[in-house]
């Protein structure tokens, strides 16, 4: 079941370490790389502690994390999921980082980064870093067929299906012109805002409405049967590495990504891609982007060091020369100071994400909410949904209603 | 069934009588504690110390099934409340149905797959031992991780069989993706794994008497009449083994859904076995006292159709000493 598992013990090798701190984060062998990096740095600059790190694939990592839990041997410090930490601060199991104020530095991070991660003023989460959703497209495709882009910041859901359509056209079929996975809550969450609607309220309330998830799955029907997007049953494995993917693969011409991850979709698919915006900003009721949390950084409430906890979240956060290491891994650093300080030492890539990001900050976007606790359930409710509409089995009228049915249920448990 | 001539009465085992060979009656043998009982007792010895560690799980998991138990926090007794749900939730329903399918459908297929093969291999062919394991590997490796990994690409829609396919001019749904198909790809694979129950076939079929077949051809019973009247008989302890201990397995079924369809019991839930759905309740949804719950649940239906089995037995299975 550990498809990918890792443990490594860094660390000068001081025998008189003090504090022992458990890291745990989800990822693949480069994330992990950097953050032991990382972490190296901590344990030089904080000689009585030793950091002991492990890290999972994510699904793994998630079913790990509850046992642990369970268990009574909770990591200190941890990567949390956005859709796990109501379920968790609300069973109490969670630190609240306002109580470190001095070994964790919150003055610069931005407001609406910290209410990402508070539930009625307490801090359970800290975004370790920004990110979005964008647009990834093979642009040498587009060169290829003679397609000119439309404007990524007009350009309607109506122009993106006809976009799609062409590019599909133009390459006899072979190469379908979007393929973005449709049950990824981060997606419908932007369309869902263009509607006027929040996906998840701030009262903790599923507030996407039928009509909305209706007209969401009827797009992509209508996209799948005039061959923009690929015919059911195409997509065997979703999710998997930017390596692994079908726009690296070159069967699809682009697919919604979090914008951190651009630089290893670029690197997969040749250097082809270009990164734009989500379709329908303008011209809705209210643009739908928002700058996430990728994840979040937790302390154990049980840890039996949370100040040294603290300590290490503040490094994850606040050190430059950590930074330097971790770079945009978990999303862009939330403390505009840092940011700053890497953007030299960013890949060409990494920069285009980080313009991207920045560019949108400087417009006034929706605030975004702590994900209800039951959200893990709804992902899994959305895939399977979306699956039975795939295959014909629900009409988008059915799949919304079940949708909404069951989302309500599982967040109201 | 006398198909004995009278000269070859005498060349019957001591342990066996014709009255043994009537179905449905046991001819009494006197019970000894002879050196067979203490050694089926050492053999026994490592299960009773592997008992000491699941006892107390065991008896946990019965305590947690009645109450709410999410993890995180101590368990609340709740009664039968999780029983209660149980009986009105549509996804425990259909995960019992593609556990239900899954197993009797693979199973008999897979018998009557290991009973062939090794009739065959009993037939005397060079390079016995060679196809012995050449057949059982798949049952060592099938339930592994990499192995199913193998067959989510093997029977992909770019994959090997459609490939295959092709050649004949049929175009191939994508066997992996499809919720027509996905639960039969994974029939394919259990059936695959024959080779345990086959390995034990085999030695059975080594045990029947060839003597009998002498006989019975000396009367003019043909290959099908000497199978159904001598074979099957003869060898019905050994197919209400494996009978048993396949359906016990097959009902247990969970790497196998969870690795083809990454932990989420698609397409659509039909891949989403009794054992997948207990383990999303457990850890992705914070239910562990429902998913204790169903455990229980499980560990009932196994016990009624073993019972139900060992009564049929009475009336199609005989052993002869």
């Amino acid at each position: 079941m550990l498809v990918l598992t890792g443990c490594t013990s860094s660390g000068a090798g001081s025998a008189d370490g003090d504090v022992t701190l458990d890291l745990v984060w989800w990822g693949d062998t480069e994330r992990a790389a950097q953050t032991n990096a990382a972490i190296e740095i901590f344990e030089e600059k904080n000689p009585g502690i030793t950091v002991v790190t492990e890290y999972q694939d994510s699904a793994p990592y998630r079913d790990k994390l509850a046992t642990r839990f369970a268990g009574g041997n909770p990591p200190d410090v941890m990567a949390m999921p956005n859709r796990s930490l109501m379920e968790y601060s609300e069973r109490g199991a969670l630190a609240d980082l306002n109580e470190f104020p001095d070994q964790l530095d919150t003055s610069v991070i931005p407001e609406s980064v910290l209410t990402s991660g508070s539930i009625d003023g307490h801090l359970y989460g800290l975004a370790t870093g920004l990110t979005t959703i964008g647009v990834a497209l093979n642009k040498t495709v587009t060169d290829d067929a003679g397609i000119t882009i439309p404007n990524d910041l007009t350009w309607t859901w109506e122009e993106f299906a006809d976009f799609s359509i062409e590019i599909s056209e133009k390459t006899d079929g072979k190469i379908y012109g979007t393929g973005y996975n449709p049950s990824v809550e981060t997606y419908v969450m932007i369309y869902t805002r263009q509607q006027g609607e929040d996906f998840y309220t701030e009262d903790n309330k599923l507030g996407v409405s039928e009509t909305t998830m209706r007209n969401w799955f009827q797009y992509v029907n209508d996209l799948r049967d005039a061959g923009g997007y690929p015919r059911a049953g195409f997509f065997e494995q979703q999710g998997q590495s930017p390596a692994q993917s079908y726009l690296a693969l070159g069967t699809i011409a682009s697919q919604f990504i979090p914008v951190n991850n651009f630089q290893a979709y670029n690197e997969a698919s040749g250097g082809n891609l270009v990164l734009l915006r989500l379709p329908g900003e303008t011209g809705s009721e209210r643009a739908g982007y928002s700058i996430d949390p990728s994840q979040l950084w937790s302390v154990a409430a049980k840890s039996e060091h949370p100040e040294e906890a603290a300590l290490l979240v503040d490094f994850l956060t606040n050190d430059k020369e950590g930074a330097a290491e971790l770079l945009t891994q978990r999303g862009l650093p939330i403390n505009p100071d840092v940011a700053e300080s890497i953007t030299a030492q960013l890949s060409a890539d990494d920069q285009t994400f980080v313009g991207f990001i920045t560019d949108l900050q400087e417009s006034e976007l929706p605030s975004n909410y702590v994900y209800p606790a039951g959200a893990a359930t709804v992902a899994d409710i959305l895939i399977q949904v979306s699956t039975e509409l795939e295959f014909g089995r629900l009409t988008p009228a059915e799949a919304a209603k079940k949708f909404v049915t069951e989302a309500t249920a599982a967040i109201g448990e | 069934m006398t198909v004995l001539a009278k000269d070859s009465r005498q060349t019957i085992p001591p342990t066996m009588s014709t009255e043994a060979l009537i179905p449905g009656r046991r001819s009494k043998k006197p019970r000894g504690k002879g050196p067979n009982q203490k050694s089926a007792y050492v053999f026994l010895l490592p299960w009773f110390i592997g008992m000491l560690f699941t006892i107390i799980p065991f008896f946990a998991s019965l305590y947690l099934s009645f109450t709410d138990y999410n993890l995180l926090e101590a368990p609340n007794w709740i009664g039968l409340d999780n029983f209660k749900e149980m009986m009105t939730d549509s996804r425990l329903a259909s995960s019992l149905e593609v556990t239900f399918v899954y197993t009797f459908v693979s199973v008999p297929i897979s018998l009557m797959a290991a009973l062939a093969v090794a009739l065959v291999l009993n037939q005397g062919i060079r390079g016995l031992p060679i196809y012995r394991s050449v057949f059982y590997l798949p049952s060592l490796l099938g339930g592994s991780v990499a192995i199913v990994m193998l067959w989510r690409y093997i029977f992909g829609y770019e994959g090997i069989v459609n490939k295959a396919l092709a050649v004949v001019g049929i175009q191939g749904p994508s066997w992996v993706s499809d919720p027509d198909f996905a639960l039969n790809t994974l029939i394919v694979l259990n059936v695959w794994t024959f080779g345990a129950p086959m390995v034990i076939f085999l030695a059975g079929l080594r045990q029947v008497p060839t003597m009998y077949y002498e006989a019975a051809s000396i009367d003019g019973a043909s290959a099908i009449r000497k199978f159904f009247s001598i074979t099957l008989p003869l060898m019905s302890p050994i197919i209400f083994f494996n009978l048993i201990m396949q359906l016990i397995g097959s009902f247990q079924t969970f790497t196998q859904g969870y690795v083809m369809s990454n932990g989420t019991g698609g397409p659509a839930d039909s891949t989403l076995f009794y054992n997948l759905y207990l383990y999303q309740k457990g850890f992705t949804e914070f239910e562990m006292g429902y998913a204790s719950a169903m455990a229980w649940l499980l560990l009932l239906i196994i016990g009624v159709f073993t019972a139900i089995n060992f009564v049929a037995a009475k009336f199609w299975v005989f052993y002869d000493n």
